[in-house]
């Protein structure tokens, strides 16, 4: 059930992408796409019971019903990942406003 | 010893963070990185697989070192040092953003697992929108940002449903575990395509590229080669790794013929829009992208050694033209061909390299283009893929008619003088290259050392 909230999300980013013309919405647009993906991936390693996947006193059995690490780790690096990209993002938006006196895109005139 | 791979990525990593602390010492950290790595790599790295931390396989990450990836890290690394020592002096202050980019390049070439690719996707990525800022076209730049993270996105998602399905990262494990299981290949369409469109975008396919117009119609010195050559090159072989081990699992049937059909309007799209340009910058990013559909093609197709030594060739020339057309447009300001009319004609011997290179991407005799191009059409003949190759044929005659058009128009002055100087350095790449398209073009015995099972990773299974 999650994952069609993942895949929702995600399609969400993309109408946002295609369908705005102003440079911080379209940000805003790409980190719902990675959100929504960020979700998906979490989901893939869900196990139902599952505990989390740490080896405590309480907890030091392999017998026990973890949830798969792996999809946790790979979305630590995906989030890095992603607010890389933002910040980058968000600089250029600085430069383009500072260039143009504007963030929509219509208004920019010059097309490049 | 075999670990030595892992300082490919790692030195010019430790120096890109060393670099940020003393902008003086960042072009030198360039540099000596860059060598280092070419001199490692020719001398040093043996081939084999590396294990990463001492996870073993195919829990850990690996780096995979073969005839394949060695042939990719040849030619990047090596551009790639070129570029820089002709571009250090004008754009020191990108030293550190190239250092990153060599990380994620050789990163990208050397891993065997899916996840860390993407990873190396998104840094090489990041430093090459970052490179591109140097046309001082943010908004050009910020498209290109948008595009390739929604493509790296779509890559990633399609990667997390392969693992949902196989439980595994590891190209080689993964695709070991699909042959084993006899697994439906319909099963495979939904992300086989959604990595086929990921690193569409990156590897310039139609209807995937729109970013690559803004980026490369206003490039220059540094950013024209770096990635209409450099990154173009690395990305076509990432891709035809992935493309021969994994996505040929499901690419058969229609959905083959959906991606053929896709390359091949590509090709002739590509083409028409190179043919109805005026600007040199613009001819040839559509010739690029031509040249990049057709590498894919040759992939899907199965044809790996051609298609490997097809990127090789349009490297060295798109090395050579960008590299010629951004200095011409510098100095003189403007790149309508009409505007740059005659710009050989003082410059004679960069004229001659220039079109050696345009020649050789035409694919006419005495050049490495035409060894290349006649032996994958007789492959494809072969094959009997007859439509295929007269979708090549065609767009051929156009980049012809293109090309020869251009090339006369940049031979022949007319009103105005056009005077561009050329270092003494850009002259030497010019002539290394301009030799190296010319004697393999003549001399074929070394392009046909080599056979179709350049990419191991199937004899890597095989072997268990």
């Amino acid at each position: 059930m999650i994952q069609y909230a993942a895949i929702i999300l995600i399609v969400f980013g993309l109408y946002g992408l295609l369908s705005n013309r102003n440079i911080i919405k379209m940000i805003i647009s790409l980190n719902i796409i990675e959100i929504g993906l960020n979700i998906f991936i979490i989901s893939v390693g869900f196990v139902y019971d599952g505990i989390a996947p740490i080896l405590t006193s309480t907890n030091s059995s392999s017998a026990l019903l973890y949830v798969d690490p792996l999809p946790q780790a790979l979305v630590l690096t995906a989030i890095v990942i992603g607010v890389g990209t933002t910040a980058l993002g968000l600089a250029l938006a600085k430069k383009i406003y500072s260039k143009y006196g504007t963030f929509e895109l219509d208004e920019m005139g010059d097309n490049e | 010893m075999s670990s030595l791979a892992v300082l490919l990525i790692a030195i010019p990593l430790i120096a890109a963070f060393v670099s940020i602390l003393s902008k003086k010492v960042a072009p030198y950290l360039l540099l000596i990185a860059s060598l280092i790595n070419v001199i490692l790599l020719f001398y040093f790295v043996p081939d084999g697989i590396v294990v990463i931390g001492g996870y073993d396989l195919p829990y850990g990450i690996n780096l995979f070192v073969d005839t394949f990836s060695r042939t990719g890290l040849g030619v990047v690394n090596v551009l790639f040092l070129v570029i820089v020592l002709l571009n250090i002096v004008e754009f020191k202050k990108y030293s550190s953003v190239l250092l990153v980019a060599l990380a994620g390049l050789n990163g990208l070439l050397l891993t065997g697992d899916l996840f860390n690719l993407f990873v190396f996707l998104e840094i090489s990525g990041i430093a090459a929108y970052l490179i591109t800022t140097s046309n001082h076209k943010p908004l050009a730049t910020f498209r290109y940002l948008i595009i390739g993270a929604v493509g790296s996105s779509l890559y990633l998602f399609g990667l997390i449903i392969f693992y949902g399905m196989f439980g595994t990262l590891n190209l080689m494990d993964m695709v070991s575990f699909i042959q084993a299981n006899n697994v439906d290949p319909s099963a495979l369409v939904l992300p086989a395509m959604l990595m086929f469109i990921g690193l569409g975008v990156e590897a310039k396919l139609l209807p995937f590229n729109s970013w690559v117009k803004g980026v490369l119609k206003d490039s220059n010195t540094l950013s024209g080669p770096m990635i209409a050559a450099v990154y173009a090159a690395t990305i076509s072989f990432v891709f035809g790794r992935i493309i021969n081990n994994l996505l040929t699992l499901a690419f058969v049937g229609n959905l083959l013929i959906v991606v053929l059909v896709l390359l091949a309007v590509g090709i002739f799209i590509a083409e028409a829009m190179a043919f109805a340009s005026t600007k040199v910058r613009e001819i040839l990013l559509y010739s690029s992208i031509a040249q990049a559909s057709i590498v894919i093609l040759l992939f899907v197709n199965g044809i790996v050694l051609w298609a490997v030594y097809l990127i090789i060739a349009n490297a060295l020339s798109k090395t050579v033209m960008f590299l010629v057309i951004n200095k011409a447009t510098k100095d003189h300001g403007d790149d309508e061909s009409d505007s740059l009319q005659g710009v050989f004609s003082k410059n004679i011997l960069v004229g001659i390299t220039f079109s050696v290179a345009t020649l050789s991407v035409m694919g006419l005799p005495l050049f490495m283009g035409f060894v290349v191009k006649l032996n994958y059409l007789t492959e494809l003949a072969v094959g009997a893929q007859w439509a295929l190759l007269a979708v090549i044929l065609i767009s051929s005659i156009i980049e012809g008619i293109y090309f020869v058009r251009m090339l006369i128009k940049l031979w022949y002055p007319e009103k105005n003088e056009v005077t561009v100087k050329f270092d003494l350095g850009f002259k030497v790449v010019f002539v290394a290259i301009a030799l190296i398209l010319l004697a393999l073009g003549t001399y074929t015995a070394p392009l046909n050392t080599l056979d179709n099972s350049i990419d191991t990773i199937a004899e890597v299974i095989d072997n268990g």
